[in-house]
């Protein structure tokens, strides 16, 4: 029974079934995110948390299962349609305007989001709502020094925070990052804790994360998966405790942390 | 991302410039020169939007083109309609017929866009070739012009009618480029970057391409409707793939998603084709080799590999000075 | 028999052997693409330079045989040449790049033509062995014809058994399925792509000499069938040896015997189908990886 108190989840997931040729990459996946709450999801490799968010924006279709996004079921929704509702991603490999400047990149996700994309006359990118949510942004992910760089010149680093710059741009309400940390190095990991800190509470967040110490900082609610289902799901402190998650991750990072 | 920068703004101007001065002081086979290169300037540029702004390889503006000419031609000749009906008739059924194909092939990418638009160029080919009722290959005569006596101009006039075409390129080159600028512009710009990202933050980006290659269309269709009055004759060569391939070596040629460059090319190639053929009929193999060279050459094309030159010097004198500061301090 | 049969029998020898030429013309295109990922429009030149080449060897010689053995050689070291100055350059360049330089060449091959053999059709009296008509089917029909469409089923079969059942067949499948993988197995990628190119050339030049008795030779030949190869290749699935030989006969059939009950409508329907399979099955009727 649900606790009538506390208030409807922004996602639910239910029985979410997806294979390729006969092998299930997830399989009977559920899982409900409150608003504004911040989900770490860990697994290994293969675990099937990509293919999860691939098929949380629509760029999967499952075999089976709901998904249901402010109360309204987005299963059969294309992937612009999610995207509109609200719910934007980032990459674990860059997905970027490469040939523009960060600005542009920026700026274009933004144009989206306020729908200022249609006109043949007016130029969105002189539209100030546009530019205040560019600037916002680019100081959420440590970008205004750079606005101007073009992407390809740009850092590794600098890449990789473009790279949920965009998926904020986008003015989401439920924002997934697939390994934000994905390739850097130490120092800038603590960078993206701050930056995942700094961001407003009232977004709700679905992380993957392979860094245990900011996974257990940002977190407010840890999901594991292990070969496309889940198999724990609680608060950080819980997790560490676990008998099973140990049992199929915990011992890996132990010998790290 | 489309910028009007003042050297394109100063090219555009010394092109149309010139093309005007070499109508006004040639001869008649000068005028027809240049009305011929107004007409390709404005199909290449209308090519651009989607080739270079859109990543959408079109091989059907030949067909587009040729369908705008035969609707302005058909609502003339067949239907007695006045000159003006038929320009709306033959720039509404470009649009109908880019629409329609720009909704089909929106789906697909690379080598197969550039199929599956070829194969819908050469179904309106085939549908026209074969249609006994609008001549077959024999093409139709009796095309008149537009009377535009209303406001002093005689269109039977060969200098009036360059003029009026060269106005018409001007037009057509700054709408596209008001296009270019505005929201939908930038968008489309976004989509030939990254279509997938576009897509994730929630752009519907087959609506946009369709639409993108609807209004390029219109400005083929433009384009077709003043051919068909330029010659005052339509034949189904117009629709043919290889006038579609013709124009796509002049998009690149002058430098891709520049859409000044387009212009510049559809006049060095007209002028080439000219020249060379002075002295040789084998102008083929010269614009051939000027191709193949021109993909090896990095792909730029001439305007475009000038603003490339011209921005690695830029930089190459930003640095140098940078570093004399740094030196200074 | 009635003179209907004869008709419908001699129609469908006619499609045969038209879907014959586009098979040995559209092997080339197909595995090329399927194994290099190279866009060859320039495919068709080769097929016309086959067939000019052809006719002045058999000039010379006087043999019609020697021709046939011969301009298929030369046309694969005009082949040779194109991937050593530009094809090896271009295999990563993208569609547009490899479109455009092969475009250009088309050009540079209509010219070429035009200088050496000069604008006006070319004809070559089929050999003494093949001339005259044979009895099959209750009908008369061209022995030369009849020869065309041996030869094609000939090579198809041998095609199909080297692919299926031979070691090089085996890397060919590999290669085509992921060649990065293939490159893993220890397998000679460049060195296989290379000969697989090299016989899609010879098959080319082989096409146009055997073509040039029945239709003789003009500088836009290759232009004129590219497109109906295209055709067939992305019906039967770019990559894929089945699907050329099933686009071969399904392009081959609409052609001639469209021509005989749609008139004129033929054609579009071929187009249509090109436009369906993009649109709807770019990956062709028989894809070439599974």
């Amino acid at each position: 029974m649900r606790d009538t108190s506390a208030p409807p989840p922004i996602l639910e997931v239910r029985g979410l079934d997806k294979s390729f040729g006969g092998i299930h990459v997830t399989r009977r996946v559920s899982l409900a995110l409150a608003p504004g709450e911040r989900r770490v999801i860990l697994g290994p490799n293969g675990a099937g948390k990509t293919t999860l968010f691939n098929l949380l924006v629509g760029e999967l279709r499952p075999g089976a299962g709901e998904i249901v996004f402010l109360g309204q079921p987005i299963t059969r929704l294309s992937v612009p349609a999610r995207a509109r509702l609200g719910i934007a991603r980032s990459y674990q490999k860059n997905n970027l305007f490469e040939e523009l400047t960060i600005r542009e990149n920026l700026a274009l996700a933004a144009a989206a989001s306020l729908g200022d994309t249609r006109s043949f006359f007016r130029d969105c990118f002189r539209n100030p709502e546009l530019r205040a949510i560019v600037d916002e942004v680019a100081e959420q992910v440590f970008l205004t020094e750079i606005l101007d760089t073009e992407v390809r010149n740009a850092s590794y680093g600098n890449r990789r925070q473009l790279e949920v710059g965009i998926a904020l741009a986008a003015r989401p309400k439920l924002l997934l990052m697939d390994e934000p940390t994905s390739g850097v190095g130490p120092g800038m990991i603590e960078g993206f804790n701050r930056m995942m800190q700094a961001l407003p509470r009232s977004l709700s967040m679905v992380i993957i994360e392979h860094d245990m110490d900011l996974a257990f900082d940002v977190a407010d609610r840890i999901t594991v998966m292990n070969q496309g289902e889940v198999v724990f799901e609680g608060a950080p402190a819980e997790t560490r405790d676990n008998a099973t998650v140990r049992e199929i991750y915990l011992g890996d990072w132990q010998g790290h942390a | 991302m489309f910028r009007q920068t003042p050297i394109r703004t100063g090219a555009g101007i010394a092109l149309i410039a010139g093309l005007a001065i070499h109508a006004s002081r040639g001869g008649y086979f000068d005028r027809e020169i240049v009305i011929e290169i107004a007409i390709l300037a404005m199909l290449a540029i209308s090519l651009d939007i989607v080739a270079g702004f859109g990543r959408m390889i079109s091989l059907c503006h030949g067909a587009i083109f040729g369908l705008a000419a035969y609707g302005y031609g058909t609502a003339i000749v067949k239907f007695g309609l006045p000159p003006s009906t038929g320009l709306v008739i033959g720039i509404a059924l470009a649009i109908a017929f880019g629409a329609l194909v720009g909704a089909i092939c929106a789906g697909t990418v690379g080598i197969f866009y550039i199929m599956a638009t070829l194969a819908f160029g050469q179904i309106a080919y085939v549908l026209i070739f074969e249609s006994r009722w609008l001549g077959g290959d024999d093409g139709m005569t009796g095309v008149r012009r537009m009377d535009l006596s209303l406001i002093g101009l005689n269109m039977r006039d060969s200098l009036t009618f360059a003029l009026v075409c060269l106005a018409v390129l001007v037009l057509v080159y700054i709408a596209a480029a008001v296009v270019l600028r505005s929201s939908f512009g930038r968008t489309l710009s976004g989509i030939h970057a990254n279509e997938a990202r576009m897509r994730a933050v929630g752009i519907n980006t087959r609506m946009h391409k369709t639409a993108a290659f609807a209004f390029s269309a219109a400005l083929a269709g433009i384009a077709g409707v003043l051919k068909a009055q330029h010659t005052m004759f339509v034949s189904p060569e117009l629709l043919f793939w290889t006038l579609s391939g013709e124009v796509l070596i002049i998009v690149i040629l002058g430098g891709i998603g520049t859409l000044i460059g387009p212009a510049i090319g559809a006049t060095l190639l007209v002028l080439l084709k000219h020249e060379v053929s002075h002295y040789t009929v084998y102008w083929h193999v010269v614009v051939g080799a000027v191709l193949i060279l021109a993909v090896l050459a990095g792909g730029r094309g001439l305007f475009g590999e000038f603003e490339y030159r011209l921005a690695r010097w830029r930089a190459r004198r930003r640095a140098r000075r940078g570093t004399g500061g740094a030196a200074d301090a | 028999m009635s003179g209907s049969a004869v008709f419908w029998i001699t129609q469908l020898l006619n499609a045969l052997q038209y879907s014959m030429l586009l098979f040995l013309l559209s092997i080339g295109l197909t595995v090329i693409f399927g194994l290099l990922h190279f866009v060859n429009l320039a495919h068709g030149a080769l097929y016309a330079m086959g067939a000019y080449i052809g006719i002045s060897l058999a000039l010379r010689t006087g043999s019609y045989w020697v021709a046939l053995v011969l301009a298929p050689v030369a046309v694969t070291l005009i082949g040779v040449v194109l991937y050593l100055l530009l094809i090896r350059r271009l295999r990563h360049a993208g569609p547009l790049s490899q479109v455009l330089v092969t475009f250009g060449l088309i050009f540079v091959f209509l010219d070429v033509i035009r200088i050496l053999w000069g604008d006006i059709a070319l004809g070559m009296d089929p050999p003494a062995a093949l001339r005259g008509m044979t009895s099959i089917f209750g009908v008369r029909y061209p022995t030369y014809r009849l020869f065309i469409i041996g030869m094609g089923i000939l090579i198809m079969v041998v095609l199909l058994v080297t692919l299926a059942r031979s070691q090089i067949g085996a890397m060919i499948r590999a290669g085509v399925e992921n060649d990065q993988m293939a490159a893993c197995l220890g397998i000679n990628v460049e060195r296989l792509f290379f000969a697989v190119f090299c016989l899609g050339c010879a098959l080319a030049g082989l096409a146009g000499v055997v073509a040039v008795p029945v239709l003789s030779a003009t500088p836009g030949m290759g232009t004129d069938i590219l497109i109906p190869a295209l055709i067939v290749v992305v019906i039967g699935g770019l990559g894929s040896l089945h699907g050329a030989i099933l686009g071969s006969f399904i392009v081959g059939f609409m052609a001639t015997i469209g021509a005989v009950l749609l008139p004129g409508i033929n054609s579009v329907l071929i187009f249509a189908a090109l436009a369906a399979i993009l649109v709807f099955r770019p990956q062709g009727l028989i894809p070439a990886r599974g």
